[in-house]
């Protein structure tokens, strides 16, 4: 060994960990800087969140409804409120949000529904396939998670860890807040992915133009459809309820109802019929949900399966899964009758 | 388990803390443990697969030095498990929908089985790896081994297992069963390689792989945005796949390992053949070696080499993927290499009347000949990239009068945020290429103190810059 070659490497080595200090020096100064950390560590670092939306508790505790809809578009293109109550004659209290996953309904119910101290007849949780075992499932919705998260969201953060894998997530953590990484990104982040649109277009108003433009032009309508093969292959990886399912929100919302003494109704709307008939299922699907159906009406909840309703043919659908403006209030009037069947 | 997790650098910290206080058995022991840990860490099933093709290996070797007259027969059995998982996991598919395709053109519909089931990651890898053994056993070129251990260590060392490079046994195993000492410049060594593998990963590759994706997800791109997503590309490839390479032999320098070069800045090549001396060098030897030089090499005539030639890239492009495209993008290289032959166009490339090989003086002709050289490269990274011909073909017609004074922003702009994350692998290249035959002088204080502040800035720029979208390594899917 050369002497000095020591000397060096741990020089190397203290470089490594100190000199990114200066990250944080230079972090501070910047706006960015009074990031709180988020409710999922395990997911990201801190960033600038929306107001939990407080006024759901009065507004839910007022409306006083005997039925909660939680879910996305599914469930908005199938249930029209209005005829839900005329049809069940009990007040209807939409919880939904486009573009939404199952972590958000799970906040929902935990942090809107219960704390409201309503006793709906049934809360209704819609979701297509595999939704309710795959928590990453539109887990950057962070937009819509804001609004019904808490400062912390240790049981959400944990079933997350476990299913990125992300076991040493604290470690990661810690390093980006000793550092103060988050921060630097979020100030860095906009001079490096602009600095060719700047060079182009000195002009700040010319610039914006030109990056909106180009937002567009990545838009989904200008995206080659997706491979189905591929969509099938994926959705088989998920359709394994045994390994997901206790790396999911379904065993909290199950308990948490059962402590609330809540009922669920867990909905599995229909995907788009093809040819005239129900939307293919993989062997791998079937199974899955013969699985959750099993699951969570050991745990007291009802499920209900649409796939396959004879009722629930091509001119309902609109657009990909979404029902058109009939389908939806064709859709309401069959679901009412279905309810009160089970949930009298 | 992937490079870039905590979990590998958890790992990584475990194996090292047992190592080095074990002896050479012990250590090869805890490797073999380590390695499977490694490859079973979300799969617990591809280790049927290693282990399988281990055992038939070390059995077919230890067969053909028991029984020479029987060598054949272990050999056709190493090369028929070998082949026959790769093709059944890898190929499969690949067969059958073609085979539906071409009976459905002759108007014969037959339902054909489709195989649900994920590659196993870095079969190609370790399959070729674990093939070299026997066929040097076979040749004659290697005694084989009585240690099961040893063979099972060489076959699925983790630094390199699931993307190379794939190293000979002529060269690993000696290593396996070696004596070996922790050595502080090695190990240095190895610490600053796996840094620049990070940041070339992380920063990098990860990023201009984000622009790439964009625009190959696009249905209607124009000329000037296709080209700046397969300039993006073929940033992410070498970045990606160079950056691999360096963490695997980062982290083998402090396990003790020395594993060959794969790469050596392949878009500075001045011609064809120039390239493949430098992309991919231990899968490209490979077939050098025991598919071009079996087939007669060069040593029948012009036309036998270029038929060789062809073969043996057809063959490579089929060993990236169970896909026309490949097949293309192997034949397009083919293809080139070939062309470089006929005198007209050496005079094209510059090609001197030597071999041309890397290391001559810069010249003129190097400035027409490296940027001429990285355009035909991108052309078969669109080969490589595309994976549907049709839209190969309606990428190929293109033209660039024909868009929209906005389609040529967008590609100046992908084109310069690309080029803009590339400038440390550009400015290395350079560097290297430039300092190429000098004689290297150990750094003093002062070079160290650079290092080291280099180390400190590559350190923030990963936590900094790095890529929101974590990518999977390219090669992973090979």
């Amino acid at each position: 060994m050369r002497r000095g070659e020591l000397p060096q490497l741990l020089l190397a080595g203290v470089c490594l960990l100190a000199l990114p200090l200066a990250i944080r020096a230079a972090a501070s100064r910047h706006p960015a800087a009074t990031l709180k950390p988020s409710y999922l560590p395990a997911l990201e670092g801190p960033r600038e969140r929306g107001p939990f939306d407080a006024d759901r508790l009065p507004a839910l505790a007022r409306l006083d409804p005997a039925w909660v809809v939680i879910g996305d578009s599914m469930a908005g293109s199938r249930i029209d409120p209005a005829l839900l109550t005329q049809r069940t004659g009990g007040r209807t209290a939409p919880l939904l949000y486009a573009g939404s996953g199952p972590a958000w309904w799970y906040l929902v119910f935990k942090n809107w529904v219960i704390p409201s101290g309503v006793h709906p007849r049934a809360v209704l949780v819609f979701f297509r396939d595999t939704n309710l075992t795959n928590v990453l499932f539109r887990i950057d919705a962070s937009w819509a998670l804001d609004t019904a998260a808490l400062d912390r969201e240790d049981e959400l953060n944990g079933v997350v860890a476990r299913r990125r894998g992300a076991s040493f997530y604290r470690i990661r953590e810690d390093v980006e807040r000793l550092y103060g990484a988050e921060q630097a990104r979020r100030a860095v982040e906009p001079v490096v992915t602009e600095w060719p649109a700047r060079a182009m277009f000195p002009s700040k108003r010319a610039r914006a133009g030109f990056m909106q433009q180009l937002n567009e032009r990545f838009g989904l309508s200008h995206l080659r459809p997706m491979d189905a093969a591929d969509m099938q292959a994926t959705e088989d990886r998920e359709a394994d309820f045994d390994a997901y399912v206790d790396e999911s929100i379904l065993p909290l919302l199950l308990r948490d109802a059962g402590r609330a003494g809540l009922r669920l109704v867990l909905v599995r709307v229909q995907r788009r019929p093809v040819g005239g008939r129900p939307p293919y299922q993989s062997p791998a699907l079937r199974r899955y949900v013969s699985k959750l159906a099993a699951y969570v009406e050991a745990r007291g909840a009802v499920f209900f399966d649409d796939t396959g309703d004879p009722r629930q043919t091509l001119d309902w659908y609109e657009d990909g899964d979404h029902l058109s403006h009939e389908g939806r209030r064709r859709y309401t009037e069959a679901f009412a009758e279905r309810l009160l069947r089970r949930v009298p | 388990m992937i490079f870039h997790s905590l979990d590998f650098l958890v790992f990584f910290a475990a194996v090292l803390a047992i190592y080095w206080r074990l002896g050479r058995r012990g250590q090869n022991v805890l490797l073999l443990i380590a390695s499977y840990f490694f490859y079973g860490y979300v799969h617990p099933w591809f280790l049927i697969l290693i282990a399988t093709s281990t055992v038939i290996d070390y059995a077919s070797a230890r067969g053909m030095e028991r029984r020479p007259e029987c060598r054949r027969m272990f050999m056709a059995a190493s090369i028929a498990s070998n082949f026959g998982m790769l093709g059944f996991f890898k190929y499969f598919n690949f067969f059958a929908d073609n085979v539906h395709a071409v009976l459905g053109a002759a108007g014969i519909a037959v339902g054909m089985p489709v195989l649900r089931v994920l590659l196993p990651v870095g079969i190609s890898f370790y399959t070729f790896q674990a093939m070299s053994y026997t066929v040097d056993v076979f040749r004659g070129e290697l005694r084989a081994r009585r240690s099961l251990l040893d063979v099972a260590v060489f076959i699925s060392f983790f630094p390199h297992l699931v993307a190379g490079p794939i190293q000979r046994a002529s060269y690993l195993l000696p290593q396996v069963e070696a004596e070996r000492r922790f050595s502080i410049p090695r190990a240095a060594s190895g610490f600053y390689l796996a840094l620049w593998g990070y940041f070339k990963k992380l920063v990098i590759a990860d990023n201009v792989g984000v622009i790439a994706n964009k625009v190959f997800a696009l249905q209607d791109p124009s000329f000037e945005v296709l080209w700046a997503g397969v300039f993006a590309f073929a940033i992410q490839i070498y970045a990606d796949f160079s950056a691999y390479t360096d963490i695997a032999r980062g982290t083998s320098r402090w396990l003790g390992f020395e594993l060959t070069e794969n790469f050596d800045h392949p878009y500075l090549a001045r011609d064809p053949a120039d390239f493949w001396r430098r992309w991919n060098i231990s899968l490209s030897t490979w077939f050098r070696d025991y598919v071009y030089i079996p087939l007669g090499g060069s040593r029948a005539g012009e036309a036998r080499w270029a038929r060789n030639v062809l073969v043996t890239f057809l063959l490579s492009g089929l060993w990236h993927g169970a896909s026309w495209n490949y097949v293309l993008w192997g034949l397009y290289h083919g293809v080139l290499l070939v062309l470089t032959r006929a005198p007209g166009v050496r005079s094209l490339f510059f090609i001197p009347a030597g071999d041309g090989k890397k290391g001559s003086d810069p010249r003129f002709g190097d400035l027409v000949r490296i940027p001429g050289m990285f355009v035909l490269t991108l052309v078969g990274w669109l080969l490589f990239r595309e994976t549907e011909l049709s839209a190969i073909v309606r990428d190929l017609r293109l033209s660039p009068f024909h868009s929209a004074p906005f389609e040529r922003q967008a590609g100046l702009y992908l084109f310069l945020l690309a080029f803009g994350y590339s400038i440390p692998l550009w400015a290395q290249s350079l560097w290297v290429e430039l300092n190429r035959g000098e004689p290297e002088r150990p750094p003093g204080w002062g070079g160290a103190i650079v290092r080291a502040a280099a180390c400190g800035a590559a350190f923030a720029a990963i936590l900094v810059l790095r890529s929101r979208t974590s990518l999977d390594f390219i090669y992973f899917q090979f």
